[in-house]
């Protein structure tokens, strides 16, 4: 067993290494965690919008009023989250490389906008459709263009930088405010920068797509989205979190920086789809991994690891570590279970730590499938918020989602019942040994 | 006053620990800032600090943070798994206090 398990932790180390060390996935991270904020912001407005019952309570009006007046807070963030992210990168990237990076990041998004459509085909009525020019449409920059985002924010900073090494920048004479030379020692990589992505569209629009995003879309967006909703990639994820964190790991931190752009992606569908009225698309979200994989007490769902051992905890160990993990627990931090039970590099765990996730987003799956629960709507919940809540509020308001929850809750707690109890005893014995030794030594 | 950094994913886990750090420190008698930030924002902070100790779960950082460490010229280690699961402040202070070498 140990053995094996130097074995894979040599294969798994350098994994974690190499994804977490790579710029354009640290970029992509990070560029993420600059929009979480407005995401958030968004989300909150989303839950408050559509208020359970509310619609029942006021009238049709009142109802239409009250959203749409709330309606610009999630249309202006959370719809639009590609343009946070890609202002993120072009930050980030650029501030990896020592350049200025508010320009990294105001060129990725300008370049972005150069590929985007600006245009929308309005339909005037049944069968005459006008083209109205002068706007863009907001799905490009929230779920539809998130990997034309990404990629061109990654592609943009390469060419800033590029650009400013080769220091074809204009030199201004000594007595120049900084500030001053600075704007135009900026100004011919940007133009470098923008005129390669001007082009770029230009050709597009003579090949059948038309737009780069609609390319990047047809030919890489939909088939990833596509593969990363479907439940055998699902599973993938999942147990590899479980992987990594088993050997002490920060499993979500490596496999989001793969997974995320996929996640998000469904998330804004369906975000699309819920603020339309219409049937929401995807099942596997980002919300779905956040709230009913992850966030039950945290990864490997250890919140019913707490639970059994408040319940059959007899070794002074378990119950302790009880004590210390609870409340961290409920806001979803788990690292006191992970190393303190131990969770890591210990053999007696691993079955329940791997099969508990698989079975819980089965029925996670499987229970929205068949109609039981709805699917997430599209908000973004913060991953610190508790079971129940969070469910509730990623469905939409729903309490089917938090009685999900619940379920998954019990069935983790059965999963890790026996295991949890041979743990219990195994320390109880030994923690009696100990006892009755030390008993023994003052008897003498 | 020593300066005592502490990373992981979002610098919430490694909250925990330092406020267990904090109550080593003032038992001890030691005059010490102890803070913990996410892992994104460790290499600014580390300018201020005499020390950086990493998360165990995010260990796969040591080798990018040892370069911008040896820059700032403060030593680094990862804490140790198991005073990190019993959220050992004692433990953890010692090795900080170690490191810096005193």
């Amino acid at each position: 067993m140990n053995r094996f398990m130097e074995v894979l932790e040599n294969i798994l180390m350098p994994i974690a290494d190499k994804l977490n060390n790579n710029r354009y996935l640290t970029a992509l991270r990070n560029g993420f965690m600059v929009a979480l904020p407005f995401i958030i912001f968004g989300s909150i407005f989303v839950v408050i919008a559509n208020f359970p019952f509310l619609d029942k309570w006021i009238s049709e009006d009142a109802y239409a009023a009250y959203q749409a007046a709330l309606g610009p807070a999630s249309a202006s963030t959370l719809s639009i989250m590609g343009l946070f992210v890609i202002l993120g990168i072009g930050y980030k990237l650029t501030e990896h490389y020592g350049g200025e990076a508010i320009y990294g990041g105001a060129v990725a998004l300008a370049s972005f906008l150069i590929l985007t459509p600006q245009v929308i085909d309005f339909v005037t009525s049944a069968d005459v459709t006008e083209e109205v020019g002068g706007v863009i449409p907001t799905a490009s920059l929230g779920a539809e263009g998130m990997f034309l985002g990404i990629f061109t924010a990654f592609i943009a900073a390469e060419l800033y930088r590029f650009f400013v090494q080769k220091d074809w920048t204009i030199k201004m004479p000594a007595g120049v405010p900084d500030a001053v030379s600075r704007s135009f020692s900026a100004l011919i990589p940007i133009t470098m920068t923008l005129s390669t992505f001007l082009v770029v569209r230009i050709i597009f629009s003579y090949t059948p797509f038309g737009t780069v995003q609609d390319f990047i879309y047809t030919l890489i967006q939909e088939p990833l989205t596509a593969l990363g909703s479907g439940l055998p990639a699902t599973l993938v994820a999942v147990l590899l979190i479980q992987l990594f964190w088993f050997f002490g790991l920060h499993g979500q931190i490596i496999v989001n920086s793969v997974f995320d752009p996929i996640w998000y992606a469904l998330n804004n569908q369906n975000l699309e789809a819920f603020n339309a009225g219409q049937e929401l698309p995807n099942i596997v979200t980002k919300q779905f991994i956040d709230t009913f994989i992850v966030g039950i007490g945290g990864s490997g769902m250890t919140l019913a690891v707490i639970i059994g051992i408040f319940l059959i905890g007899r070794s002074r160990q378990l119950k302790e570590l009880g004590k210390l993990g609870a409340p961290a627990g409920i806001f979803n931090v788990n690292e006191p279970i992970i190393f303190g039970l131990p969770i890591i590099m210990n053999p007696l765990v691993i079955i329940p730590w791997l099969i508990a996730p698989v079975v819980v987003t089965f029925i996670t799956y499987f229970t929205m499938a068949g109609g039981l629960v709805p699917y997430p709507n599209g908000v973004i919940v913060p991953w610190t918020t508790p079971a129940v809540l969070s469910g509730f509020l990623a469905t939409g308001n729903a309490w089917q989602g938090g009685v999900l929850q619940l379920v998954n809750i019990a069935v983790v707690f059965v999963i890790w019942w026996p295991f949890l109890k041979i743990m219990d005893k195994q320390y109880y014995e030994n923690e009696q040994s100990a006892e009755n030794e030390r008993n023994e030594s003052t008897n003498m | 006053m020593k300066h005592i950094l502490l990373a992981c994913s979002a610098g919430m886990s490694t909250s925990l620990l330092v406020s267990k750090m904090k109550e080593a420190a003032e038992a001890k008698g030691i005059d010490a800032e102890i803070w913990a930030v996410a892992q994104d924002k460790a290499p600014k902070e580390m300018e201020r600090a005499d020390v950086l100790l990493i998360g165990p779960q995010m260990r796969f950082m040591k080798k990018k943070f040892s370069k911008t460490a040896e820059e700032v010229g403060i030593p680094l280690d990862v804490i140790d798994p198991m005073a990190y699961g019993r959220v050992d402040g004692e433990a953890v202070l010692n090795k900080a206090l170690e490191l810096i070498g005193e």
